[in-house]
């Protein structure tokens, strides 16, 4: 317990999964139990104390309680806890960092974990604990990577400056991605530019999640020496199982009129009424009664796909990045060879769907379109996965994965090359298990990643999607050219100068987009910065806490800080320099009191209207 | 769903309290885990049983347990005390974290007012609080068990322990008569008289309800410090309950003491009344809680208090004093602190118990012997001292025993040859002598000398002449009293003040840290009374906030945060905290501490966070500061900067008698 005494700088002090069952008699071993622990480099005996104490006394309050433990908190750190079957999630954060936040941590992380994995019960069945682990790393540094402080506090989707960028320019990646979303396979999608949002028609929450893969495919790509160039893990087109819950579904499923005020699905006027059918359908996904009318929607919107896409002219758009520079690097840009492998894939499918065993013999296959017949088949291996929706995604990847070796050339490929794969492609023992914490099995989906340089479209598509290479030709169709011509304008943005920030410090938290502005730098030391995070942190626990507040005014010896929020944002202000020159009695000339008038004014400029 | 124990290491229950719904819940839990239903354990070994698995991992892992929360919002917070673990649980959303450890922070001070030093020898205190004898035990825990629910009653509807200061009645004159009455003839009376059997009256005061009318010291004592004060108020309150003014509590406290009192009347009528799942001994137990403290046997016999003394050369906690406390009429209570005779060897006591706790501090370090003569911790001197203190002890009993042989024993190992000298051999003798000086300490301030003693105390008769002599003198102000300790001062009263002045202005309070007293407008929050806030309603909606509004200011403080406006639904709500010197200059602000978030709660009763501000503050040393609080609660569409100015106006006023509006 040394590492809890010494002056740690570091927000997050642990993490750790237990899993409870494995530790069930007298002699049984606690590390046994232990899934994966951060720090990795924490001494064993260190690891097996905590996880030992805090699910142990977990369990005992809990029962005390009839309900899951939720915060636990030591002198020196604070523990945000989820309890689920017999696993034992713990965060541990410093004792600044807002309660409410290392719970929303926590929550985020293991969102994270079933978005990419599925269920948690069923990847530890399914794989080691090491590959596991080195995914609870992946998530971790990504949750932990904010620019700031305050992004700890405040979770948000970073976003470009949108004060910098031409409106057209996300007009324009709007459009794309209602251009993508005509193709009734793809439920939502977002436009991503060197790891910010440029524009997405997600949620927030899930926006995010879905930023962890493509800034991670950022981060690679930007490591290989900066090349544009299509790599076998970064090619222009890329899929990945994801997995939904059923009210994320249903969100991206709900005609768009529905969502609230986002502004980029609103204008979505031409979604055609076979979608609205589908998702009417989909998200009724955990009765079986709507069984029945699913294949046949789903054969119609094949076939209604389908058609535009016999004719090769358009082929062309597939191959990879042709308007880069780079097509030099993709030596045989065949404008078939995309469609080929996934035709394929959606043999691998009709296989699987079969006999999961199958699915190497099925790699010498031929080539050829999908039929309807193969839509059916494939619709066939949707419902039987339903019970086992890891089952399904992970033969398509697999299937994905396959074509990849051959192919070498950025055609279509898996961005999980990942060896545990292969076990996976096991039949599941038990395939109805599903244990999601929020108790409800989740949806197999997959993303659809298409790079053009550091600009990305990601879309989640439905499974099919990935077999069905008219609804691909077509979304690439579609977006291709527009990406480039995007990815261009972008490119030519400067940066905004750091650093004129101006005599003040500000964070302004739009919570129905999740978007963060601030001019806090996020650079170490800074006095009067920590000061600010600090009553920021104060502050919004207390504005979560008290759903009447509207505003603050708080103030110590040094600084003064005043907050206000509405529903629908968070603004915290302090003003630099000026000495506080005040007694602590009331004062009308007090400089703290004219915080509001000042925060007013001063933010207008950065597009924040407190008016 | 409520409740609160103390556990020692090995997860032995020295003292709970818990409500019914919770030994329900308790229960049923237990029975569900029992196999066979032979009939339920005692309930404090159901407890400990439950709480085992948190008190034995509290002592594994070095940084311990603070609090956990559920997904149903049931809220513990634990706090190590020494040797003994505190826990208190809420799971009815009644109670905030902070509110639960201050619960823990009040009982902790409780313990202290009543067993004194004791508490400073983890074994001692063990024994104390859990006594063998069944019957003892049920008896001390019903007198702490209804302690706690006096503080929790009071700290739910007076505003004084809400901001945990004193507040006074307020008519000068009226106090002015009472406090030269009982300097001039009631303590110098009593203090003459045969009769007090080497008792000295240091300090006398009448309450009304919880208010205080007047407050008089001899010349010779040491000031009561506002944390003893306002314990003894509680004490006070819980020997004779303020059940005249049940009409003018909220509804549910009212129906719960009608019950209490309706349970009260059935146990004097010897019926018991039947709860479910309640076993022969809690039975017991709950009956006696009404019955057995309430009126103490003899109601001449004084209640022993330890309370802070501060001398010349220093200050001296837990220092033994006598406390009579007389019933003058139902809610008015005269307050007598006495000196008892032997209370200089409490002094002595104290000095060696710190002399060996730092003894053992440095031998811990690994420091040695203290090398000069000159250090402040001289062996030789504390050598030569200790023995004249044991010669002078009569040497009568078995304690006396012990520590003659103790100290012999220390004094062979640390002082001869042939001994081991000091080095860290030495710490579990050091840890010895500890203990049998607070075990000398409890032997003459605790055991037997209260009811068996009849020679050491204020004759009975003396008793009855001061409750006459006070009783004479107000008797024609006695109905005035009572009403006025109820409105204090109400908005209503002052209506052009408040129109004219203070336009807006909804309610406040001020607090004045150094004297430990407030001033606020009292909530009345009854059907039957109206003030100007509207009927119940409104006014409990009123004091909701105004309580939720003490919590915030207390948690931006402890963060150190002195200024504080919040603009919440209706309302705009200011705290500010300032500090002055004697002449009333006001100083410039300093950095407040930052504490922890388990840091002893903000207030005086438990613990006087005030002090260490105050001492922060200030600029040069022997200056005095004085400390100010000020809270106001204003209808929110008053323009900032007239809430500003109220705020101003109300900060210079209230504390200059001449400039005074309320006065």
């Amino acid at each position: 317990m040394a590492e809890l005494k010494s002056p740690d700088t570091r927000r997050c002090r642990y993490f750790f999964l237990y899993d409870g069952s494995k530790v069930r008699g007298e002699g049984d071993p606690t590390r046994d139990g232990i899934c994966y622990f951060y720090p990795e480099e924490t001494p064993m005996d260190k690891q097996d104390l905590l996880c030992g104490q805090l699910a142990g006394v977990g369990r005992c309050v809990s029962e005390l309680s009839s309900s899951a433990v939720r915060i636990l908190r030591l002198r020196r750190c604070k523990f945000a806890i989820r309890m689920k079957d017999d696993f034992f999630w713990a965060l541990g954060c410093s004792m600044e960092v807002p309660t409410v936040s290392v719970c929303e941590l926590l929550d985020h992380l293991i969102d994270l974990f079933c978005f990419y994995n599925g269920s948690v019960r069923q990847s530890y069945q399914l794989n080691s604990k090491e590959t596991l682990a080195a995914e609870w790393a992946r998530y971790l540094s990504h949750v932990l990577s904010g620019p700031s402080e305050l992004h700890y506090i405040l979770q948000s989707v970073r976003t470009l400056d949108l004060t910098n960028v031409d409106p057209l320019l996300l007009l324009k990646a709007a459009l794309i991605l209602q251009a993508c979303q005509r193709c009734p396979l793809v439920l939502a999608g977002c436009v991503l530019f060197r790891g910010r949002v440029v524009s997405t028609q997600m949620p927030p929450q899930l926006t995010i999640k879905v930023m962890v893969h493509e800034s991670e495919t950022y981060a690679k790509t930007q490591r290989s020496s900066g090349r544009s160039t299509p790599t076998s893990d970064g090619g222009p087109v890329s899929a990945t199982a994801v997995f939904l819950t059923p009210s994320e579904l249903q969100y991206l499923q709900s005609a768009p009129v529905d969502k609230i005020s986002s502004s980029h699905s609103a204008p979505e006027k031409d979604a055609p009424p076979k979608k609205t059918r589908l998702s009417r359908t989909l998200s009724d996904i955990p009765s079986s009664e709507s069984t029945p009318s699913r294949p046949a929607s789903c054969q119609s919107l094949q076939r209604a796909s389908f058609s535009p896409h016999t004719s090769s002219s358009e082929d062309s758009v597939f191959s990879p990045a042709p308007s880069q520079g780079s097509s030099a690097d993709s030596p045989n840009p065949s404008p078939l060879s995309p469609i080929r492998r996934f035709s394929y894939g959606g043999n691998a499918h009709e296989a699987e769907g079969g006999t999961p065993d199958s699915l190497h013999s099925g790699g010498g296959g031929v080539s050829q379109m999908p039929s309807e017949r193969d839509g059916s088949a494939f619709e066939e291996s949707l419902h039987l996965s339903r019970g086992a929706a890891s089952e399904m995604t992970d033969c398509g990847n697999a299937a994905f994965r396959d074509e990849k070796t051959p192919a070498g050339e950025g055609g279509v490929c898996c961005l999980k090359p990942r060896g545990h794969k292969a076990e996976m492609r096991q039949p599941p023992s038990g395939s109805c298990s599903f244990d999601s914490l929020e108790e409800s099995p989740l949806v197999s989906m997959a993303l659809y990643v298409h790079r053009v340089n550091s600009l990305v479209l990601a879309l989640l598509v439905e499974p099919c999607f990935m077999g069905d290479s008219a609804s691909m030709e077509e979304v690439n169709h579609s977006s291709l050219a527009s990406l480039n011509g995007l990815e261009a304008h972008l490119r030519a943005i400067s940066p905004a100068a750091p650093g004129a920030a101006g005599p003040y410090l500000f964070a302004h938290y739009d919570s129905v987009q999740s978007t963060l502005t601030t001019n806090v730098s996020g650079r170490p030391g800074g006095a009067s910065e920590y000061l600010f995070v600090r009553a920021t942190s104060l502050l919004h626990s207390h504005f979560f806490d008290t759903e009447t507040l509207q505003e603050a005014i708080i103030r110590s010896a040094g600084t003064a800080v005043y907050g206000t929020r509405s529903v629908a944002q968070e603004t915290y202000f302090q003003q630099h320099g000026g000495s506080m020159r005040n007694s602590g009695i009331p004062n009308q000339q007090d400089s703290a009191f004219s915080l509001p008038s000042k925060a007013r004014h001063r933010l207008l400029k950065h597009g924040v209207n407190l008016l | 769903m409520k409740c609160l124990l103390i556990a020692s290491e090995s997860a032995e229950v020295l003292f709970h309290w818990s409500d019914r719904e919770y030994r329900q819940n308790i229960q049923e839990k237990y029975g569900v885990s029992q196999e066979e239903g032979e009939g339920l354990p005692a309930f404090e070994d159901i407890l400990s049983t439950l709480f085992a698995p948190i008190i034995i991992s509290c002592s594994t892992l070095e940084d311990s347990y603070t609090s956990f929360t559920t997904e149903n919002n049931h809220i513990y917070v634990l706090h190590q005390f020494d040797e003994c673990l505190y826990i208190a649980v809420n799971g009815d959303g009644e109670e905030k974290e902070d509110d639960l450890r201050r619960k823990l922070y009040v009982l902790k001070k409780m313990v202290e007012v009543m067993f004194g030093m004791v508490t400073l020898s983890g074994n001692l205190l063990r024994k104390e609080l859990r006594p063998q004898d069944t019957e003892q035990r049920a008896r001390l825990w019903n007198y702490l068990q209804s302690l706690l629910e006096t503080y929790s009653l009071l700290r739910e509807n007076d505003q004084s322990f809400l901001v945990e200061a004193v507040e006074r009645l307020i008519h000068p004159q009226l106090c002015e008569l009472c406090i030269e009455f009982l300097e001039r003839r009631l303590v110098q009376q009593l203090n003459s008289s045969v009769e007090r059997a080497g008792e000295e009256v240091l300090h006398a005061f009448v309450l009304v309800h919880t208010k205080l009318l007047a407050f008089y010291s001899s010349r010779n004592a040491s000031i009561l410090s506002p944390s003893d004060l306002l314990a003894l108020i509680v004490m006070a309150q819980n020997m004779y309950p303020s059940n005249v003014d049940l009409d003018d509590m909220s509804p549910e406290v009212s129906n719960g003491l009608t019950l209490f009192f309706g349970l009260l009347e059935k146990a004097g009528r010897g019926e018991t009344p039947v709860f479910e799942f309640v076993d022969p001994e809690i039975q017991m137990a709950e009956d006696s809680l009404h019955t057995l403290e309430i009126n103490p046997p003899d109601p001449a016999s004084p209640r022993r208090v330890f309370l802070e003394v501060s001398h010349k050369d220093g200050l001296y906690p837990m220092m033994p004093h006598s406390m009579y406390c007389l019933s003058l009429w139902p809610g008015i209570t005269l307050v007598l602190l006495t000196k008892i005779s032997s209370s200089a060897l409490a002094i002595s006591v104290y000095k060696y118990l710190e002399d060996f706790d730092k003894l053992e501090k440095r031998l811990h370090e690994g420091h040695g012997a203290p090398a000069s003569a000159r250090s402040p911790l001289n062996m030789q001197d504390i050598r030569s001292k200790m023995d004249k203190f044991i010669k002078s002890l009569e040497p009568h009993d078995l304690q006396y025993a012990q520590l003659q042989n103790v100290w012999a024993e220390f004094k062979s190992r640390a002082f001869s040859r042939a001994g081991s000298g000091f080095n860290k051999d030495l710490i579990p003798w050091c840890k010895n002598m500890k203990t049998q000086l607070c075990g000398i300490y409890r032997q003459c301030f605790l055991t037997g000398s209260l009811s068996a003693d009849v020679t050491h105390r204020l004759s009975a008769g003396l008793q009855e002449r001061a409750q006459a002599m006070v009783r004479e003198k107000l008797v024609d102000w006695k109905d005035f009293l009572l009403v006025k300790s109820k409105r204090n001062i109400t908005m209503v009263s002052y209506p052009f003040l408040f129109l004219n002045d203070f336009p807006g202005l909804v309610h406040f309070i001020c607090v004045d840290r150094a004297t430990g007293q407030m001033i606020a407008p009292s909530l009345n929050i009854t059907e039957r009374t109206t003030s100007e806030l509207g009927k119940g309603p409104v006014a409990n909606y009123i004091k909701n906030k105004v309580w939720a509004l003490v919590r915030t200011t207390r948690r931006y403080l402890q963060k150190g945060y002195s200024t504080v406006t919040l603009r919440d639904g209706d309302f705009y709500f200011c705290y500010f905290l300032w500090f002055e010197n004697e002449t009333g200059y006001k100083l410039q602000p300093v950095d407040i501490p930052v504490l922890a978030d388990d840091s002893p709660p903000i207030g005086m009763l438990a613990y006087d966070y005030y002090k260490l501000l105050r001492y922060y503050s200030k600029n040069h040393k022997g200056e005095n500061v004085k400390c100010y609080e000020l809270l106001t609660v204003h209808l929110g569409v008053i323009p900032t900067e007239i809430i500003l100015q109220h705020c101003r106006q109300l900060a210079s006023k209230l504390w200059e008698p001449s400039r005074n509006p309320l006065l």
